[in-house]
């Protein structure tokens, strides 16, 4: 893997580029929304509602007269929390599992990824939408909800990975000299599973984004007024005829965002596993 | 084969039970009280409690799992809280709808991705490769739910071509209820075939690249003989299993395409369950879905069987 990094070919890594430019850009205006934004996301103007897109409002005005433009920046905020947040509870949580039932085996790896195979049978968004349910609509517990729907995802890969470890030489002579379980697999077994756990992470993260939109659509994750791209989707489904742009506005978003992070994901695949690209 | 069977029914059914068991348990710590929901927030204690104790809601989940199961085993899925209507007639009336969408969805995707990915492998890295291979990404980004908005918009709004909702039976009206669903399937199943003309498309490169191909190749077979005859068979086996995780998501997406499309469905009864806290309706149509899933799952590793004789003979073993 670190060989794959130290060879920087333009090239291999441009589809990471291009992912990254697109994620950087959503990223930027996430985090400096207040200063990117022309227009607070809730400042409401009813003397100027449904407007086309215009030099004082670019992607036009919502049925509140909120400019879209500013409601879609600071929607960036809550789907890349979302993204980065879920991701991670998936990553870590889905990990640790993985490897856990991989390297102590026997009725451990029985229970732990036979719980993990059970959840895998449920479709995502439904898992999503009862966990939603269950944990009750917030843009947190659309993190947690979407964060468990990745964990059997990263588990799988992270116990196929780390059965792979088990059988090198450094891992023996870990053993040989009574390392601890915990040194032998934070020390020895992640470090070298990474590579497919990235790219996995980076389909994660698009997914994340799909999922909370879908959430955010059906009523079930960020709750107005706050923006999110879902809700205004949502809301601008009221609005088709009269004004599409709250429809299309959202859409592409949510889009744009999907596929840098699919390219990111692909590219890296790429650069870290090239007989995976076929 | 009678081995294979038996081993994957045996499969289905626990995995069956156990996702009765994370769903029910899961739908039933659900922090907005069903009572509040069905009475309205200005009910007594006293009601709310009355409520409880009729429905069986204050004994230990347990009891009321093992009450649950027995009878859903019968075939009773319990009445709603909202209405007392029993629920399974209504689960029943709304499986065919959501049945004609994920199958017309799934034809969609596939009449798409099969062609898309044999194309692409036959013509690996060069630029109609190139080109498909990125058609897929960008096909793979694009949500479903705006996917269908943006075809109410064009298809509905401007050019007036086809209904923006609501459903007729097929058997009562071929022509409107086919109509009906055409955007409600092209939405799931453009987005769908992203991920299926990839992974055909890996599985023709890999089986293309193997010797008895070489050797078919090299006796002088046309490329169509050689596709047809011989990788197709052979690339279907992983392409199939992702196809039937796919199906599987596209009834789990029912929920959202349906309520966008008023199609009235498992998917939207199941949205109903939730806004309206209503325990046995949720249950029911999430349980629907799964079992929908796992069918397709079991049909699929039997039909993965037939194809691949060394499965069999691997589980004889």
């Amino acid at each position: 893997m670190i060989a794959a990094f130290s060879r920087f070919d333009l090239h291999r890594w441009r589809l990471v580029m291009v992912g990254g430019a697109i994620i950087g850009a959503i990223l930027i205006c996430a985090i400096f929304a207040p200063a990117v934004a022309p227009y607070s996301p809730f400042d409401l103007d009813v003397a100027s509602m449904l407007q086309g897109p215009s030099g004082a409002h670019p992607l036009g005005t919502d049925e509140l007269g909120r400019d879209v433009l500013s409601r879609t920046i600071y929607a960036a905020q809550i789907s890349m929390k979302v993204a980065f947040i879920a991701a991670g509870v998936g990553l870590v949580f889905g990990t640790l599992i993985g490897v856990v039932a991989a390297y102590f085996g026997g009725w451990v790896d029985l229970v732990l990824m036979r719980f993990m195979e059970l959840l895998f049978s449920f479709p995502a968004i439904l898992l999503a939408v009862v966990l939603m349910a269950s944990l009750g609509t917030s843009i947190f517990n659309a993190m947690i909800a979407i964060g468990i729907v990745f964990i059997p995802g990263f588990s799988r890969l992270a116990r196929a990975a780390t059965e792979v470890v088990l059988r090198e030489q450094y891992v023996e002579a870990a053993r040989a000299v009574g390392m601890s379980h915990g040194r032998i697999i934070f020390r020895e077994i992640l470090p070298n599973i990474l590579a497919p756990l990235l790219v996995e992470a980076a389909v994660a993260f698009s997914y994340a984004i799909l999922l909370e939109s879908a959430l955010s659509f059906l009523g079930l994750g960020a709750q107005p007024p706050d923006p999110s791209w879902g809700n205004m989707l949502s809301t601008g489904r009221g609005f088709m005829s009269q004004a599409p742009w709250l429809s299309i506005v959202p859409g592409m978003a949510i889009f744009l965002s999907v596929l840098g992070f699919n390219f990111i994901g692909d590219g890296l695949r790429d650069v870290l596993d090239p007989h995976l690209r076929d | 084969m009678v081995r294979l069977i038996a081993t994957r029914l045996v499969a289905f059914t626990l995995t069956l039970f156990a996702s009765s068991v994370v769903l029910f348990v899961t739908i039933n710590v659900l922090p907005g009280s069903a009572a509040k929901s069905a009475l309205g927030m200005e009910a007594t204690p006293q009601a709310i409690a009355r409520f409880e104790a009729q429905r069986g809601l204050d004994r230990p989940m347990v009891v009321q799992y093992g009450e649950w199961f027995l009878k859903t085993m019968r075939g009773d899925f319990g009445v709603s809280f909202q209405n007392s209507v029993p629920v399974g007639p209504e689960l029943l009336s709304r499986i065919p709808v959501t049945l004609e969408l994920a199958t017309l969805a799934f034809l969609v995707a596939n009449i798409i991705a099969l062609p898309l990915g044999i194309a692409a492998a036959s013509r690996h890295q060069k630029r109609l490769d190139k080109s498909l291979t990125l058609t897929a990404t960008i096909l793979g980004a694009v949500p479903n739910f705006w996917l269908a908005t943006l075809l109410i918009m064009l298809f509905s709004l401007n050019l007036r071509w086809l209904p923006p909702g609501g459903f007729t039976p097929f058997t009562l009206d071929p022509v409107t209820n086919l109509k009906q669903m055409v955007m409600p399937a092209l939405s799931l199943g453009l987005v769908s075939s992203a991920l299926l003309i990839r992974i055909m498309r890996s599985s023709m490169i890999e089986v293309l690249s193997s010797d008895y191909i070489r050797t078919a190749n090299a006796k002088g077979a046309s490329e169509r003989t050689v596709i047809r005859r011989h990788a197709l068979r052979n690339s279907l086996i992983p392409y199939l299993n992702v196809a039937a995780v796919e199906f599987g998501f596209l009834f789990g997406s029912a929920v959202v395409i349906e309520d966008i499309f008023r199609l009235p469905g498992v998917g939207s009864l199941v949205l109903v369950g939730i806004i309206n806290r209503d325990y046995p309706v949720l249950l029911a149509a999430a349980l629907a879905i799964t079992l929908f899933v796992l069918v397709v799952n079991l049909i699929v590793d039997l039909a993965v069987g037939l194809l691949d004789p060394r499965l069999v003979k691997g589980s004889r073993a």
